[in-house]
């Protein structure tokens, strides 16, 4: 069991909340959302798989030391490391945009956006800069001060009296409705943590024993039906599509009598807050890296500021103009080129590395 | 140098973000925070609705804590209201804490009041873990009423509806999400308790039944203690039975109940509820010898059954369903026409009742 592995793919389960997933799939849950979930498991796992088993044949190795010693053609590599570059980019900018968007309306919606997306920037932009070991040690303390009380809260949406599990059967049964696209390109997203492993595998020096994918499996599965069916739950399977951000709102339809805080919303948009910023920079740590790799030999510290700026530049253009509901509908379309993306790196990597080490 | 350029950089963001225009965020001296939202009918008025506030009041000492003010407004729209409630106050209006809605009897007979329920459940400052509530006669005179043993405004409406304080079978509290669930989902009604402002108190012991846009039918106090045993709600309850001329009560120590849907071909549907009792008896008329219990649990079973029945039948005949059977033969059946099929066969359904009871004792004494 390698656990900086485990981290990457978990973070990314989590952050589907901020990231429309839940919205997505429930708005199809009549029109084969369902289906798209059980197709969109083995595609994403598959995916995980054939990536981490073939970036893993060189242990300690970001792509960025693997390009130096086999890739021949340079185009080609500035290709492969700008796909993969934007793909992540752009993830963490949709999540940075979308939980600005939460922070404004349910933290403090006087404070101005700007300031807030500053503040995160100034942290990204430290954090994103750090050696790729020192993020990794980061997000494992994140992790390990949140993860478990997301678990007690999504334990009590499961237990509460107010769940209706008919509601869920209702939606269940719509199982055989023929599955569409989007619902598959969002489910396959709770999957998609490996693609950090494009820097990130410099930290994981062994090979992925057999266990790892097991529990991600079954980790995948849980995530994906808790991120879906515990909203509808909630709001009703005719009512749920109605919230713009399902899990916010079931976070507040939870209530903790002996707690602190009597309202579930704030005590979970605070576990978020860290864990977002945490998804926000490993995405942009393995982007950064990337582009200074793609320009290994002439790294200088101009380059680094100028492609920091330009980082910043599009989270504030972002922030300025995508209203809500047109980063939704972004975010859908995003999630299809993503699964494209993906499944053209990956089989091409995976075929690539299997001749090279043959 | 290098560090030189670093701090340089630290400081023109730090500087940079100075420049930012300061955030709005008022001190909690300056804000009025609202216990509950009343919403009535407006009387003798062209405006439709009268919209009413109840704001706790801060004070320093510790001897009047129980302080609040009631602001009323009449307007077309909530947000109408609330804006013009706004100018009616010095402070800035908070409604983070509102955690009761009342909404006046007659306005919740009226028809086509949806844009109020969905107001609240539209603002992100409202909870959605508020209760909402039915008030009798209306929302004012409940704001109204300041009960001797209340410590906060509003709090003893809160220990109601929260079962932290009293735990009675008449009440059946109701969520805002779950009553904005239940206005959409197809097959399953909402439900909202009855709050009755007495003079120095409340009476919460009836319950109001909605169909999808008003209410519709009331439960007296016994037909809510049945739909508790029905919805699995509250253990702690009460049954009364008569044995020739002896009357006794049992307190109830578990309720289980659970229903299935039965729609064989050929025969009418009919839906059959298992009802598991277990109690002590109470109080009775007469002695009770505990080598006769059986017998006497037989009368509890026949009571229940014919009690459970009628209300059963009596919630069908006006076409509403607070306990969700549509929404279960919905979830049981994969077609696309299910909700369809059910308006179909929902109002010629017949209930079959099934209660055990088990007397475990008789109590102290024999």
């Amino acid at each position: 069991m390698n656990r900086y592995f485990f981290y990457l793919i978990l973070t990314n389960m989590l952050i589907n909340v901020i990231i429309f997933v839940p919205k997505i799939l429930i708005e199809y849950r009549y029109e084969g959302a369902v289906m798209g979930m059980l197709i969109a498991i083995p595609i994403g796992f598959t995916l995980a798989c054939l990536y981490s088993k073939a970036i893993t044949k060189f242990p300690g190795q970001g792509l960025p030391e693997i390009a130096d010693k086999f890739f021949k053609h340079r185009w080609l590599t500035i290709l492969h490391f700008g796909s993969i570059q934007l793909a992540v980019f752009s993830a963490g900018l949709i999540t940075l945009v979308g939980f600005i968007d939460v922070l404004t309306r349910f933290i403090n919606p006087e404070m101005p956006r700007l300031l807030l997306l500053s503040i995160y920037l100034i942290a990204i932009i430290f954090i994103i800069q750090l050696p790729t070991e020192r993020v990794m040690y980061i997000l494992e303390i994140v992790l390990f001060m949140n993860t478990p009380l997301i678990g007690f809260i999504v334990f009590k949406a499961f237990t509460s009296d107010y769940i209706s599990w008919d509601s869920i059967l209702e939606v269940g049964t719509h199982l055989f409705d023929r599955p569409s696209l989007k619902a598959i390109a969002a489910a396959s997203y709770v999957f998609s943590g490996y693609a950090n492993l494009v820097i990130f595998n410099r930290v994981i020096k062994e090979k992925l024993k057999v266990w790892n994918f097991v529990i991600i499996f079954f980790m995948g599965i849980f995530n994906l039906f808790t991120t879906f069916f515990i909203p509808i739950g909630f709001h009703g399977s005719d009512g749920a599509q109605e919230y713009l951000y399902p899990w916010i709102s079931t976070s507040d339809s939870l209530r903790l009598v002996y707690s602190p805080i009597e309202r579930v919303i704030f005590i979970f948009l605070l576990f978020y807050m860290s864990i977002t910023l945490m998804s926000i920079s490993i995405h942009w740590h393995s982007a950064f890296e990337l582009f200074k790799g793609t320009f290994r030999k002439k790294e200088n510290k101009k380059m680094k500021w100028i492609v920091l700026s330009a980082y910043s530049g599009c989270a504030v253009i972002a922030v300025m103009f995508l209203e809500t509901i047109l980063l939704n509908q972004i975010t859908v379309y995003w999630m299809i080129a993503r699964l494209g993306v993906e499944v053209v790196i990956v089989i091409s990597f995976s075929l690539w590395a299997r001749r090279q080490l043959a | 140098m290098k560090s030189a350029v670093n701090w340089s950089v630290a400081a023109i963001i730090v500087i940079g973000s100075l420049l930012l225009t300061g955030c709005g965020f008022k001190d909690i001296d300056k804000r009025l925070f609202v216990v509950s939202i009343g919403v009535d009918l407006a009387k003798n008025s062209s405006k439709k609705y009268d919209v009413h506030l109840k704001l706790a009041v801060p004070s320093g000492s510790k001897q009047q804590p129980n302080e609040f003010t009631i602001v009323s407004e009449q307007a077309d729209s909530m947000s109408d209201a609330v804006r013009i409630i706004k100018t009616k106050v010095d402070k800035e209006i908070d409604f983070s804490h509102a955690k009761m809605i009342l909404i006046g009897e007659e306005l919740a007979k009226q028809k086509g009041n949806a844009g109020i329920y969905y107001w609240l459940a539209r603002r992100r400052d409202i909870q959605l873990i508020a209760w909402v509530v039915v008030a009798k006669p209306t929302a004012l005179d409940v704001l109204k009423v300041k009960p001797k043993s209340e410590q906060i405004p509003s709090n003893s409406l809160f220990l109601a509806m929260g079962k932290d304080g009293s735990e009675t079978p008449y009440i059946l509290p109701d969520f805002l999400f779950d009553f904005k669930m239940r206005l959409i989902e197809r097959g399953l009604d909402p439900m909202l308790p009855i709050v009755e402002a007495k003079k120095e108190l409340f009476e919460i012991k009836t319950t109001s039944l909605f169909n999808k846009n008003h209410m519709k039918l009331t439960l007296n106090p016994e037909e809510t203690k049945a739909l508790n045993f029905l919805l699995n709600k509250e253990q702690k309850s009460a049954i009364w039975a008569r044995k020739g001329k002896t009357r006794f009560f049992i307190d109830t120590q578990k309720i289980r109940s659970k229903y299935k849907i039965y729609t064989p071909k050929g025969k009418p549907p009919y839906i059959k509820f298992d009802i598991k009792i277990k109690g002590i008896v109470e109080e009775t008329s007469r002695k009770i010898p505990n080598t006769r219990l059986a017998k006497y649990e037989k009368e509890v079973e026949k009571e229940t059954n014919k009690f459970v029945k009628n209300v059963l039948v009596k919630i069908q005949k006006s076409g509403i369903d607070p306990i969700g059977f549509g929404l279960r033969y919905r979830s049981r059946h994969f077609n696309e026409n299910d909700w369809e099929e059910w308006q179909k066969i929902y109002p010629k359904i017949v209930f079959k009742v099934d209660t055990k009871v088990k007397i475990t004792d008789t109590g102290l004494i024999e």
